[in-house]
């Protein structure tokens, strides 16, 4: 489904983000990639989105590969949940969800906000998964609570049919209820449109709970990838201390 | 580390803030002379001397020019005519028995003025009278004015449209274009109402489309800069997430940009609606419809009067004008 053959990106001040990773990332895998801060979990990401171009090493979705003529058309194929969700606030919740189609629908016809009912009524089916209801269609993102809106890109991402999900910390911004019942949202979302998702994540304790696959990040490379129930407990401790967020040292940053 | 020397310093020795310096007094010497000297090319003396001539003229210490003009307009000015005075004689079709609704025929003189032998004759004629007549001219050319600013705004908005989205950074084709609109968008911005209806008057004829013309192209240069420095101004983020799903950049604009733009831009929009009809009121000055025809013509003529009048009906419309537009603002954001 996704290949990353040797992949690396190397950024302009000489930090290398991503170094020599190999992957492949079957169909209908929820994988997390976890890591601290820098680990290059959110560069790995952009490269499957297309924003950030590899320096070397090749990514093949399918059997389409990467290239600057067929951003658009990868781009078409990958749902993306941002962290910040980045939701338009003043867009009611209905085209939120259906500005993810908008690469197939007409000029014309998105001038005008004209989306077919069927794109409409597949938002609808698509909010309804995500526990939302008929009353929020017409509201502004901006008046959802973080947790509706969370659920808004969700419903926005998948629906486009997208091959590949990619979650940039889903729930960063969530307490812990709220947390897991977006985490089973997406899940279950993904399962039924048959979607691969990666997904980076801040917490081990979700990363077990729900990961069909842990990728673990230290430095732009691998460290561990598997099945969560093939975690060690050695390994796990040390998952467990570099997914705590980091205290910031002074000593360094000053350095 | 770099502070070495200055931190040797004894605190007691450190150099204190002095609010008044010699260089201080010398700037402020130079801006009142230069200062002086532009009130003096503005006659702001002169000015100032009339005013207080005029003070004292009302208590009655001597003469003022300024209070002279004050008190024959004020004097001509009421009552304001509201009724519409026509000699009999000169109108076509006029049916003693079938007057129209609420007027009557009066009984006045006519002077008129014979340049030759520079003396007044006095003619005793029927006049029509229509009570409100006059107001009722007025307020159609009031409507008429309100109508010049609404197409001006529309045409406005057309132009500017367009021509915002090319001179917005993100959003613009290329460098080139960029920088060509916002040179054009400025050519609009300095082009004077007054002027362009001048040069529009002479090519389209005497009439309101030349006011409607000129009011679009001076502020189709406001709305358009102020669109374009919105457009640039948008949370990038929103951008992000709809150009990432592979939508073209007219998309993007149509939904992560334009609603964030869309408020404000109402708000401006308002404004320049009222602005335009502000402005519409004083071009027919130049010919170029809407009331200020009917103002200059009066105003030449000595009817202050009717002038009042008008100035009457332009004041409670703008202020009209300004009430709606607040609640509608309050409803549309």
């Amino acid at each position: 489904m996704l290949d990353f053959d040797s992949v690396s990106r190397v950024y302009d001040d000489g930090t290398k983000a991503v170094n020599n990773v190999s992957l492949h990332i079957k169909s209908g895998e929820f994988c997390v990639l976890l890591g601290p801060s820098g680990a290059g979990k959110s560069t790995l990401m952009n490269m499957v989105n297309g924003v950030v171009e590899p320096s070397s090493g090749k990514i093949k979705i399918g059997d389409l590969e990467f290239s600057k003529q067929n951003k658009s058309k990868i781009q078409r194929r990958i749902g993306m949940i941002h962290q910040q969700l980045h939701l338009v606030p003043r867009l009611s919740v209905l085209h939120n969800v259906l500005s993810g189609l908008l690469p197939n629908v007409g000029l014309f016809r998105s001038l005008f906000k004209s989306f077919s009912f069927d794109d409409q009524r597949r938002a609808c089916e698509l909010l309804d998964e995500v526990g939302l209801e008929e009353k929020h269609l017409s509201r502004r993102a901006s008046d959802l609570s973080g947790g509706q809106q969370q659920r808004v890109a969700i419903a926005r991402a998948f629906i486009s049919n997208p091959e590949v999900v990619l979650a940039d910390e889903p729930v960063a911004s969530l307490d812990p209820a709220m947390s897991r019942s977006v985490l089973k949202n997406l899940k279950t979302a993904a399962q039924h449109h048959d979607a691969t998702i990666i997904c980076t994540l801040h917490q081990l304790d979700y990363a077990l709970e729900f990961a069909d696959r842990i990728i673990a990040l230290r430095k732009g490379e691998i460290f561990f990838d598997g099945h969560p129930s093939q975690l060690d407990k050695v390994t796990q401790a040390e998952l467990y201390a570099l997914a705590q967020p980091q205290p910031i040292n002074m000593e360094q940053q000053a350095a | 580390m770099i502070s070495q020397t200055e931190q040797s310093k004894h605190w007691r020795e450190w150099e204190l803030h002095r609010a008044v310096t010699p260089k201080n007094l010398l700037v402020l010497f130079v801006v009142f002379i230069i200062l002086s000297f532009s009130a003096h090319n503005t006659e702001l003396d002169k000015a100032a001397v009339e005013t207080s001539k005029a003070v004292l003229s009302v208590v009655g210490i001597g003469e003022s020019q300024v209070l002279d003009g004050a008190v024959r307009f004020v004097g001509k000015a009421f009552p304001i005519q509201i009724a519409e005075r026509t000699p009999v004689n000169r109108l076509i079709e006029f049916d003693r028995n079938n007057l129209p609704l609420f007027s009557y025929v009066e009984q006045g003189e006519e002077k008129e003025y014979d340049a030759l032998s520079d003396t007044w004759s006095v003619e005793s004629t029927e006049y029509l009278v229509q009570p409100i007549g006059y107001l009722k001219k007025v307020i159609i050319q009031m409507w008429e004015t309100i109508e010049m600013g609404f197409w001006g705004t529309v045409i406005c908005i057309m132009i500017s449209l367009p021509l915002g989205i090319l001179a917005s950074q993100n959003y613009t084709p290329h460098r080139f274009v960029y920088s060509l609109t916002r040179v054009w968008l400025s050519f609009h911005r300095s082009l004077p109402e007054l002027i362009v209806a001048l040069i529009l008057v002479l090519m389209y004829g005497f009439g309101p489309f030349a006011g409607v013309l000129a009011l679009a192209i001076h502020t189709s240069g406001v709305l358009g800069k102020f669109f374009a420095d919105e457009i640039e101004n948008a949370p990038p983020g929103p951008q992000l997430a709809i150009s990432s799903t592979g939508a073209s950049a007219f998309k993007v604009l149509r939904y992560a940009v334009f609603p964030h733009v869309y408020p404000a831009w109402i708000a401006y929009v308002q404004y320049v609606f009222e602005r335009n009809i502000r402005t519409a009121t004083v071009l027919g000055i130049v010919g170029a419809g809407g009331i200020g025809m009917e103002l200059k013509g009066r105003w030449d003529v000595f009817d202050y009067d009717h002038v009042a009048t008008i100035l009457l009906v332009i004041f409670l419309t703008v202020i009209l004008l300004e009430v709606i537009s607040q609640k509608l603002r309050k409803r549309a954001l």
